[in-house]
């Protein structure tokens, strides 16, 4: 993976050349931009790539203040940190948009008497996830998409975030929930959440 | 350890030299959510040592569901120059005045101070930075000169110093013109002020005899606060000595003294959560020392609070000498002394109005002239500047402080955009 972060900067910086408008975001530049994002995060959003999220379906401004955060270090990673430097303003509104326009990830299949699923649930209720994430937890302004996510990557983000690894947007609130999850909890979450029709 | 102990140091994520932001510590809320209403218990001393993130939520009721403070945050990317003047094309002005982007590129921009040597120093609110703007040869540039402060919004300079209020510190730099690119390490001019992040972010005005005006607000929406909070003290930054000038008083982030009299007036935002017209923010005046302005026991002057009036009469606190309106957020704010307007504007004063969050449709995010007697009678407001809040009902940039400058002309800082303004005025 590390290898081919300069690459993947390489990549967009090529991609980069040319003025443009300080008007709205434009889903077909993002569309042309995000084929090099498609190398980790899969065809169409939807990622095939262990801990590498889905994109798909995500609200235009998760995208933006991910890839914000990602470029002013706010949110570390050896993958996306070097990514993101090269990513100017218009680029990363061009990115959002295109990804909020993407049709979301299917669920995990499950099997249909699913007891972590049904923890899962409960624990959603209990820790007001719809309050932030949304009625359907599909996501809304800053927060994230959780349903049809890969499991893996919302388990490590439940983790990152208790442990204070992850910082970024709500990060007080997402720490706020966490801190009383233990790891059985954030499994039946992720396990949920992925699974959830 | 409650996590939000991290608050402080995590909510406060450094911002690159770039327009992009970021958001600190907020919990964010989509207007379609089931969950139970919000509620948090403020009379707990945790409450007001580790706030949750989203501390101002506590009271919420089902008529005001949906309202956030994050429905009011700036986009993940901010704006261009370009987009900032397009805004600044549609500001209503009197006739005569014109409005110009001044300066961008000040994340968060709060409060300025003019140094005497013409430096432009402005704090933020959450940017942790204080930057200082320069010109030379008609160019401007932004730096930030202080990083990695707490709230560092409120800003004055005296006697080739600069003062910087920072939630429970005053900071005093000296000469800082001379060393914009390695301040000198500041000396705590004062420090017995409360420590509470909530409602602690300030605003400094100096009067004639070098004290400041500095306002300490309660940690949280509305409670029955810690007795240190809730005022407005005046600090002698020289000897730290301090006196208690008025009570009562819920966020204030402004204050000026009246060229005329030397009183004080300050702005002040009232509570949230009871309804979008209801109550009012207001524009007080301070004419006797230790004036109680009826926090938390009394709203606008006429509005007893249904949990904290806890038997008082409304009767027993200092009205406002101006209702503002509801939820329009007044904050910086200036007696106009210069000449470059017309006459009618001298000693009135500037106020900003930050703009709603607690209110379905936002209002404010505009200017006001207000204008009265020295004695504050015949009391009238109007709109100066007014178009911040665009006509699908959502923020083109929020209006804070107000700084005249050398020639008369008036400086506006935009946290929202992270830019400065200029007003000016040829008939």
């Amino acid at each position: 993976m590390k290898a081919t972060a300069p690459i993947l900067g390489f990549c967009l910086l090529a991609l980069l050349g040319g003025a443009w408008s300080a008007s709205a975001a434009d889903v077909a530049a993002g569309k042309e931009l995000a084929t090099v994002c498609s190398g980790c995060h899969g065809e169409n959003g939807v990622s095939q790539t262990p801990l590498t999220p889905s994109l798909a379906g995500e609200p235009d401004d998760y995208i933006q203040w991910q890839l914000v955060y990602f470029r002013n270090s706010a949110r570390k990673s050896d993958v996306m940190g070097p990514v993101a430097k090269s990513l100017e303003n218009p680029v990363i509104r061009n990115l959002g948009a295109y990804y909020a326009s993407l049709s979301p990830p299917a669920p995990q299949p499950a099997p249909s008497s699913d007891a972590l699923a049904q923890a899962g649930a409960k624990l959603a209720v209990q820790q007001r996830c719809r309050s932030c994430h949304g009625d359907n937890y599909e996501g809304v302004g800053p927060a994230a998409r959780l349903t049809g996510q890969r499991e893996d990557v919302l388990l490590k983000a439940l983790r990152d975030f208790k442990s204070g690894a992850r910082v970024g947007s709500g990060v007080a609130s997402m720490a706020d929930v966490t801190f009383g999850l233990n790891d059985n909890d954030m499994q039946a979450l992720a396990h949920y959440m992925a699974t959830r029709q | 350890m409650h996590p939000s102990l991290k608050w402080k140091a995590t909510a406060f994520a450094t911002i690159a030299a770039t327009a992009a932001f970021a958001v600190a510590g907020l919990l964010f809320a989509s207007g379609a959510h089931s969950e139970e209403l919000k509620h948090y218990d403020s009379s707990k001393k945790d409450f007001w040592t580790h706030p949750p993130g989203d501390w101002f939520m506590g009271d919420e009721t089902q008529e005001q569901k949906g309202t956030h403070v994050v429905n009011t945050l700036p986009p993940p990317t901010g704006f261009t120059d370009d987009e900032i003047k397009a805004t600044l094309s549609q500001i209503k002005l009197p006739a005569g005045f014109k409005i110009e982007l001044w300066a961008s590129g000040l994340p968060q921009a709060r409060q300025m101070a003019w140094g005497k040597d013409g430096t432009l120093f402005v704090g933020s609110f959450l940017a942790t930075n204080v930057y200082a703007v320069t010109e030379q040869g008609g160019k401007r540039t932004v730096k930030v000169v202080l990083k990695g402060m707490k709230m560092p919004t409120g800003l004055a300079y005296r006697d080739g110093a600069l003062y910087v209020a920072d939630i429970d510190k005053i900071y005093k730099y000296e000469n800082p013109e001379a060393n914009l690119d390695n301040m000198p390490a500041p000396q705590v001019v004062y420090d017995d002020l409360p420590p509470y992040p909530p409602h602690g972010w300030k605003y400094l005005a100096f009067d004639t005899n070098g004290w400041l005006f500095v306002p300490i607000g309660p940690p949280c929406n509305e409670c029955l606060p810690p007795t240190s909070t809730a005022q407005i003290r005046h600090v002698n930054p020289a000897n730290g000595l301090a006196e208690t000038v008025a009570l009562g008083v819920r966020n204030s982030v402004g204050g000026d003294f009246d060229p005329r009299t030397g009183d004080l007036w300050f702005s002040e935002n009232a509570r949230d959560w009871l309804g979008d017209d209801v109550p009012s923010d207001k524009l007080n005046h301070v004419t006797k020392l230790g004036e109680h302005f009826g926090f938390p026991y009394c709203h606008q002057g006429d509005i007893p609070d249904p949990k904290f009036a806890m038997g008082h009469k409304c009767s027993e606190f200092s009205p406002p000498a101006l209702k503002l309106g509801a939820h329009v957020a007044p904050l910086g704010m200036k007696f106009y002394t210069g000449n470059q307007f017309p006459a009618s504007y001298k000693n009135s004063i500037i106020l900003a109005e930050h703009g709603s969050w607690n209110r379905h449709q936002f209002q404010g995010g505009r200017l006001m002239q207000i204008s009265f007697d020295p004695d504050g009678k015949n009391i009238k407001q109007a709109e100066f500047a007014s178009g911040w809040i665009g006509a699908d009902g959502k923020y083109r940039g929020r209006p804070n402080d107000v700084l005249e400058a050398k020639d008369g002309s008036l400086l506006v800082a935009d946290d929202f955009t992270g830019a400065i303004y200029r007003i000016s005025y040829n008939k």
